[in-house]
């Protein structure tokens, strides 16, 4: 089991690497957030709504498109280099193989996460200081199940021939329970309302979390299988 | 007096002949595309 | 079993042909019987007070959403299954519920708008039906386009199998969440034609209608099975 576990971290730093050298999906996908947030300032009327109403949205479809990128460039590159074939010609556990992909895209996602929250705060003048804490909480909850799916996708999108079209129309739907309830979630934050009131989504978050990381763990061995 | 009921009768037609329409038109497809691979006999 | 070489297999298409043979029977049948159902919608079952003639739209609104329930829960079974027993066939009757349940979800959901426009004065509510058929449609849709861009047959099986029984799963997710969603902003109150309390006449009506719309389902599915057969026993000619 600790096997496993670090197989699956050396996995994953490897990819990390592979990444930190290249930048690519990195410098997309944070340049991809930076702008939907520029669009949706633009895009509203403010005299007809608020930054704060639009905040929580503005800022999970920006998550949510930024991720998406993301994952989806990590595994192209992959593919270019042929890497994923020779790790199946290792005798890797899959299960250690699906963790170690899932840890190195949940760094990319949290990475692109970690620079677009701060231009939110910055274009949508949101006063995070109390609410901080509980909107990194739920971005790490919804933000896994959605990574966890976008994971084994994208191992079955890459094979296909329109790899970049595939993920997004097979992982949008599983992406909508997630983000509603973090949308849900994160406008009580910002409007400071008691936690009680965010029980049922936090629950949601988290029971589609367990579900969902199992799920495609067992499942990318027929994923990957040759 | 009861009220008379609204005068909808339009699109309950409408609906009906859309969903006629889906369904017999994927009807026809299928029946086109069985047509046309199980025609050929031995080559 | 091949026959002369260059030739499809005669048995596989032969069985192919009795196949989609059949199909066509049960889904002629089932057509008529649909056609029953409308006559019996339009000529034999009271006119509902409040919504007038529209209401009728209920009898094949309703069972088109739970014939592409049936079809996609069943993309998603016979999926997990062919993960597990490996069986062809499985992935064959996959494929087929998947296209036939876009036709019964593309029903619903144009009959859904057409009936909801003249009852609440917009063409789209997000009610949890209608939003989930609406889910069902893109994943079907999603499902359908995969099969179509993976050409090894054994990998578009598994990819395939995995993306069903994915789906199936989000299901219960998508009804909780605009279940959540409509309990935490209510919308204004709309007519509940399914309510227990219906008439025993349109009760009937409704009955007849689903089961024929669930025949039709299989006569369908029957059909478009047969068509795959026959893809595949070409395929292996032209292969071997």
């Amino acid at each position: 089991m600790a096997d496993g576990l670090r197989l699956a971290l050396v996995i994953a730093a490897k990819d990390v690497r592979a990444e930190l050298r290249s930048k690519t999906a990195l410098l997309s996908a944070t340049v991809f957030a930076a702008l939907v947030l520029v669009i949706f300032n633009f895009a509203r009327d403010p005299t007809a709504l608020s930054a704060t109403d639009l905040a929580p949205s503005a800022l999970w479809v920006t998550f949510a498109f930024a991720a998406m990128v993301a994952m989806n460039r990590s595994f192209t590159v992959e593919r270019e280099h042929g890497a994923l074939d020779g790790l199946l010609l290792a005798p890797v556990p899959r299960g250690a193989l699906f963790t170690g992909k899932m840890l190195a895209n949940l760094a990319f996602v949290a990475a692109v996460e970690a620079v677009a929250l701060p231009l939110f705060i910055l274009f949508f003048n949101v006063d995070l200081s109390r609410a901080l804490p509980g909107i990194i909480g739920t971005a790490a909850l919804a933000t896994v199940g959605f990574v966890a799916v976008g994971t084994i996708f994208g191992a079955m999108a890459v094979r296909t021939r329109f790899a970049e079209l595939m993920l997004p129309v097979l992982l949008l739907p599983f992406m909508v329970p997630p983000l509603i309830g973090a949308v849900q979630v994160t406008s009580r934050l910002l409007a400071a309302r008691p936690l009680s009131e965010m029980m049922g989504w936090l629950r949601l978050l988290a029971v589609y979390d367990v579900v969902f990381v199992t799920l495609a763990a067992l499942a990318f061995s027929f994923v990957v299988e040759e | 007096m009861p009220a008379e009921p609204p005068a909808t009768g339009g699109y309950m037609v409408a609906a009906y002949v859309v969903a006629g329409t889906i369904l017999l038109g994927y009807f026809l497809s299928l029946l086109r595309r069985a047509k046309r691979i199980l025609k050929q006999r031995e080559r | 079993m091949t026959g002369l070489s260059g030739a499809a297999p005669v048995v596989t298409l032969t069985r192919a042909r009795a196949v989609v043979r059949r199909g066509i029977i049960i889904s002629s049948i089932a057509l008529i019987g649909i056609g029953v159902a409308a006559i019996l919608a339009l000529g034999f079952t009271p006119i509902e007070a409040r919504q007038g003639l529209a209401q009728k739209i209920f009898y094949l609104h309703v069972p088109s959403a739970w014939s592409a329930l049936l079809a996609f829960s069943l993309v998603g079974i016979a999926g997990g299954l062919y993960l597990w027993l490996e069986d062809p066939r499985l992935d064959l009757f996959a494929a087929a519920s998947a296209e036939v349940g876009v036709a019964f979800a593309a029903v619903m959901l144009t009959t859904g708008p057409i009936w909801a426009k003249p009852i609440w004065g917009t063409w789209w509510t997000w009610d949890a039906r209608l939003t989930l058929t609406l889910f069902l449609f893109f994943l079907f849709v999603g499902y359908l386009a995969l099969r179509a861009a993976v050409h090894d047959r054994h990998e578009r099986a598994r990819f395939s199998a995995v993306v069903g029984i994915m789906g199936l799963l989000l299901v219960p997710f998508i009804h909780l969440s605009v279940y959540l969603f409509r309990t935490l902003h209510p919308q204004p109150i709309v007519l509940k034609p399914s309510a227990p309390s219906l008439p025993w006449e349109m009760l009937r009506t409704l009955l007849v209608s689903t089961v024929m719309f669930t025949l039709l389902y299989i006569g369908y599915v029957t059909i478009r099975y047969g068509i795959g057969l026959a893809i595949d026993a070409r395929e292996q000619s032209d292969a071997g």
